[in-house]
This record gives structure tokens, sequence and C-alpha cells, in this order.
């Protein structure tokens, strides 16, 4: 009887709650109703427009394009054909020099690039990056990248620039100098390491960035690999960032590639990196970066050890105007130099300074001085003074900010 | 002991079930919080001191995307600047543009100021339209319906709890909404100039006429020219009320300010980007007192 009570008395309380429920839903249905009514008054007022597109029109699926111009105006105290012909002792002979930006004195039209992107399907983004120079026309870079992988992993694979360290995966044209970091220039040529081959991304579920990335390319790079016979170029690194508070972050990686080089003997390349950046306000920053990378390059009866480092302090004042300085040095050369014999090789070492104004978004002029002691000239060690106005144009599709 | 063990594993399941659940905006993520309670955790990835357009992409914000079970924007092209190429780098499929976890909210809105044709010749426009609508709190209530059909739909175990939320902050928000519109029936500003385009659904719903910007054209920094037409045509207007936001250098607005003899007002341009707007009701009302004055 006793728990006849309770129970019966639970019983009028679901009834009664029943009750109110039973309102509620009655309710709610004539809510319901009602909003299904005017919802298909709606569907037939705007249905009732036609289709007015052309027919087989594919335009809403073409892909974002940008266009991306550079070009220059250049004095320099080393006449075009000295120039074009400078070494890099212990690095590249002059009948290796290929340069890619800037070669003349007067007048250059550095290149004409067209980026593609677009959204395959749900799995996978393509990319192309046209590279085109007066009598050159390269492919760039032309890869896919997944959308759908799990667990933190992507896949890349074409042709695309290694994320070895932190300058190599940057174009020219979003790099904070005109010419390229006198390291890389040394170690990878004016191509930087790029490829066809395969990378292999992942990005670990912590509150950290921690991202490990693993990558397999042919090895083409002639300055520091180019065994062809295979591929052969395995690269990997761990990059990490942290915060401090809204304002500053940092920006740290490991980077480590091994190949096969011409002798078809090995070379291991290790680079360490760290950005550091203060942010003040939306449009005004200070951004400390540097690079050391080493090379170990094993030939048939010795091994060339050497290695260097750039550091480069940028201050944006604000959207318009930038400023920076950049110091690069080849720290240590122990190579066959017999070639030079006679001519000062020591402290290979170049200083930039450049100022930049970009009166809009997409568009920049910079002017630049570099005094660079990293080169010889007609057999001669030359400390060459050069004084640049760039002007460099994305025009069509907006390319996202760089951190 | 079995009661224990099972009570043990449902509380895990209970704390594993959270949804993460990242904004672009601060507004938005307030928006989360009131609909999904407990059951999220919202991370916010462009802080309000920081103009919109222009968030920079900090290699942490790519471990903030990496773990996000739902991602929502604003979206109309406000974050084409910074957000691509993170949300690419991130490696999560369940935020990918078209995936189940991606949620853009313009989709849900009637877009003002859609220019008719686009250019880059006229700045840095919005091609989409105007993509600042979140500044007029007549849009919380579309805003808050989307983002609860999109919880049920990720969520559906809590989905009952997400029909509650929304059904209480929706009664709140009208009751606010009544109560800020007599107030602004009050506000006796009728014409504005503004540095960005930032706030015209709210002075469109309140009939407040902007008639122009700080900035010659969207993304440009001011010309002394058009600083002085701007400040001849508020004289000739008798425009008293300069909008400024919290993020672009603020020595146009005190010199027109100066010239003019007008008001500068600083609005927040999204939730906490000033002090006294830290919840959705102080941001629209420091919105509202800073305009009216
Ligand atoms: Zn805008």
């Amino acid at each position: 009887m006793t728990k006849i009570i309770p129970l019966s008395m639970l019983f009028t309380l679901s009834l009664m709650a029943d009750a109110t429920l039973e309102s509620i839903q009655k309710e709610l249905e004539t809510q319901k109703q009602k909003t299904a009514t005017l919802e298909s008054q709606v569907k037939a007022l705007s249905s009732a427009s036609t289709n007015q597109s052309a027919s087989f029109s594919q335009n809403a699926y073409l892909p974002d394009i940008a266009f991306i111009l550079d070009m220059s105006a250049v004095t320099r105290d080393v006449n075009n054909s000295a120039y074009n012909k400078y070494a890099i002792p212990g690095f590249m002979d002059s009948t290796d020099t290929e340069i890619l930006f800037n070669p003349n004195r007067g007048f250059n039209l550095n290149y004409a690039e067209v980026a593609l992107h677009s959204t395959v399907n749900p799995y996978f983004d393509a990319f192309a990056v046209f590279h085109l120079q007066n009598n050159v026309f390269e492919i760039e870079e032309a890869y896919v990248i997944t959308r759908a992988l799990p667990m933190g992993l992507r896949v890349k694979a074409g042709k695309f620039r290694s994320n070895f360290g932190r300058l190599n995966k940057k174009h020219h044209h979003s790099w904070h100098f005109d010419s390229q970091a006198l390291i890389y220039e040394a170690l990878f040529g004016p191509d930087s390491l790029k490829d066809p081959g395969l990378q292999l991304q992942w990005i670990a579920p912590t509150d950290t960035y921690l991202m490990l990335g693993l990558e397999v390319m042919q090895g083409n790079n002639a300055q520091s690999f180019g065994y062809s016979e295979n591929a052969n170029l395995l690269v990997t690194y761990l990059k990490s960032s942290i915060d401090i508070g809204e304002n500053i972050s940092m920006l740290g990686g490991v980077s480590y590639a091994k190949g096969k080089n011409a002798s078809a003997n090995q070379t291991d390349i290790y680079g360490i990196d760290f950005t550091l950046r203060n942010q003040f306000d939306s449009y005004s920053s200070l951004i400390w970066q540097s690079e050391y990378l080493q090379r170990e390059k094993h030939l048939d009866t010795s091994t060339d050890k050497q290695d260097g480092f750039y550091s480069e302090l940028i201050y944006e004042y604000n959207n318009n105007y930038s400023g920076g300085v950049r110091y690069d040095s080849i720290t240590k050369n122990e190579t066959d130099l017999s070639a030079y014999s006679g001519v000062d090789t020591d402290n290979l070492n170049r200083y930039t300074v450049m100022f930049e104004y970009k009166p809009f978004e997409m568009s920049r002029l910079r002017l630049s001085y570099t005094y660079d002691r990293s080169k010889i000239i007609s057999d001669e060690r030359r400390s060459i003074n050069e004084v640049m106005l760039s002007l460099n144009i994305a025009a069509g599709a907006h390319s996202a900010h760089d951190y | 002991m079995k009661k224990i063990i099972l009570s043990l594993m449902l509380g895990v399941s209970v704390l594993f079930a959270n949804i993460n659940v990242d904004t672009t905006y601060s507004t938005f993520g307030a928006i989360v919080k009131r609909i999904g309670t407990e059951h999220v955790n919202v991370t916010v990835l462009g802080s309000s001191k920081y103009d919109p357009h222009f968030i920079v992409p900090k290699p942490s914000l790519l471990a903030k995307l990496r773990r996000a079970d739902l991602l929502i924007i604003n979206g109309g092209g406000l974050e084409i600047g910074w957000l691509p190429p993170l949300l690419r780098s991130a490696n999560n499929a369940k935020i990918q543009n078209g995936a189940k976890g991606f949620l853009d909210i313009s989709h849900f809105i009637p877009m003002i100021d859609v220019p008719v044709s686009v250019s880059r010749a006229f700045g840095d426009v919005h091609a989409q339209g105007n993509p600042h609508y979140s500044t007029d709190p007549h849009q919380v209530p579309i805003i808050a319906k989307a983002i609860l059909n999109k919880l049920k739909q990720i969520d559906t175990h809590n989905a009952s709890d997400y029909d509650k939320n929304y059904q209480i902050f929706i009664k709140e928000w009208q009751t606010y909404l009544t109560l800020f519109d007599t107030k602004m029936q009050e506000c006796s500003t009728k014409k504005v100039v503004q540095y960005h385009e930032l706030f015209n659904y709210f002075l469109n719903r309140y009939n407040i006429k902007s008639y122009g910007n700080i900035e010659p054209l969207p993304g440009v920094a001011p010309s002394s020219r058009h600083t002085i037409e701007l400040i001849r045509m508020m004289q000739k207007e008798g425009i008293r009320t300069v909008l400024q936001d919290v993020y672009h250098e603020k020595k146009s607005a005190a010199f027109i300010a100066d010239k003019t003899g007008a008001r500068v007002a600083t609005l927040p341009h999204d939730l906490g980007a000033l002090k006294e707007s830290d919840t959705l009701e102080s941001f629209y009302n420091t919105i509202a007192k800073q305009i009216c004055h």
C-alpha cells in the first residue's frame, strides 16, 4: 500500500506533465504548420525566376587565378657580363651561375607568374604556379593536397617546394628581400629545394602547435644532390610554435635533408630556424627571423663541411611602410678551394637594407642597398655595391597573408 | 561496484563528449556559448583587438583548427585574407569548406551593399556585399538559428539541450531587442561618417545615414585630399559624429573632429573590442551609447 501511494502520485504527476506537454506540442505543431506555409510561399516566390545562365556555362567553377609581376631597376658597380658569371667559392663556380632575379644593371623583368588554385572534389585541392621569364616557361609548382585525411594527416603530391626550413617553401614575391638568402643560394641554388615527390605532414592533437613532416623527392637539386638514377632525397622536419600573450608569437623548426649527390655519395643538410614576431597592432609588427644551415657533402675521397646563416629584422610601421636589415654569412667552408688560389675566400658575407612602400595591398615598391662580399667576379674577390628599386604587383585572386 | 564503473564511464564519456567549436570572431563565439553552454568548448581565432580583415595567421591557430569539430566563419569574404591557407594546413577533414563541421553564417544573412560591378580600381571592396552584419543586434537571432541547427546536426546527442538553450536565449534576446529599439528611437544622431563601412547594418536598421568614410577606398589609407573633401561635406551636411573603430589609426578622425567640431565615437566592431563590450548585450549597448551619446 505504501508503495502504491507514491506510485500513483507519480502517475498523476506524469499525467499532468503529459497534459502540459500535449498543449505545448499542439502549439508547436500549429507553429510548424505556419512556418511550413510561409516557407513554401517564399520558395514559390524565389523559384519563380527562370534560369538565365548561358547554357553549358561553367564560369562558377573557374579556379582562383592570380598573376604576379616582378621587375626592377638596378645600379651595380660590376659589369653585367662579369656579374653574370659570378662564383660563390666552394659552392658554385662561374660556369654554374644561373641568376633568376635581377641579373642586369638597368631594367629587369624578373618574371610574370600565374598561380592557380581550385578545389578538385571533396578530397583534393589542386595548385599550379607557372613561372614565366623571357625565354623560359617553368612549372614552378604543380601539386594536389588532400582535404579529407583523418588524424591530422595531409598528403601533397606533385612538384612542390620542400617545407625544409623556414624560407624554402616561400616564393620570391613573399620574401622580405629581393635577393635569396646567401646560404640558400649556396646550398640549393636559385631554384631552392623543389622537386617532384610526395609529402606527408602530421599535426599533433595538442594545445601547442607541433608539426612533423616527411618528404620523398626526386633529388634533382644540382647544388647539393643531383644523383639522377632514382628518387633519393629524403626530407624531414619538426616545427612548433608558441605564443606569449596575444602579441608575441614564435615559430621554430629543425630540418634534415638526406640524398645522393652527383658523385653518388651522400649529402646531409641540417637546418634550424627561428622566428619571433611581435605584433604592435593590426598593421605594425617587428619580425626577427634567422636560419642556420649546415651541409656535409661526401665525395669519393673527401667530405665538404660547410655552413652559414642569415638573420633578418623587419619592422612594419603600418600597412604602407616597412623596412628591414639582413645579414648573411658563410661561417664554415671546408672544401677544395684550390681553384681560387691567391684569391681571398674567407668571410663570405653580405649586408642588405631595404625600405618598402605599399601604396595599396597588392602592389609593393622596394628600395634596397646591398653590400655584397660573397662573390668572386672574374677571378677577383670583389665587394659589390648595389642599389635596387623593385616593383611587385599581385593581381587577381587575393593571396592571403603570410606569417 | 558495477554502478561506480558505469557512472565513471558515463562521466568520462560526458567529459569527452564536449565538442570543440572554433569561431573566427568573438561575437559568434558568445552566441555559441549561449546555445551550447556546457556541451561546447569555444575558441575564438581572431582577437577583437585587431582588424578582422587582417588577423595575423599565427601557427598556433593551426593547433586550434586541428582539433575543431566545428568551424564557424563570418563569410562574405571577411576571412579571405587570413583563413584559407590556415584551413588547408590544419589537416582537419571535419571543418573543410563543404564538410559537415563548416558553417558560413553569411549564407543566412540578406547581404546589403552588394556591388553592381567589382574592380580593385575601387579599392579592396567586399565583392559579396558588406560582411559586417554582426554589428546589428537584429542579426543575432538569425545567427543563433544557424548555429543551433548546426550544433544539433553535429552533436545529435545533446540536440534537446541546444533547443532548450536556444528558446531561452531567443526569448531573452527578443525582450532585449524590444527595449533596445525603444531606446534607439530616442537616438538624436541621424548623420555620421565612419572609417570603414563597419556599421552599415546597424545604421540602416535605425535610419542613421552614413555620408562617407575616412578611408577613400576600402582598405586604402586616408589621403589629405579625401579628408578635406570629407570635412567640407560634413560642414555642408551638418554631420556631428565620426565613427571610429579600435584598430585603425586615430589621427585622421581627431583631425576631422578638430576641423568640424564633430565628436569621435569609438565603437567596438566585435565583442570585447572595447572594455564595456564583453557580453552580447553590453557589446550592442556600447555601440548604441557611443553613436547616440
Ligand atoms: Zn570590411
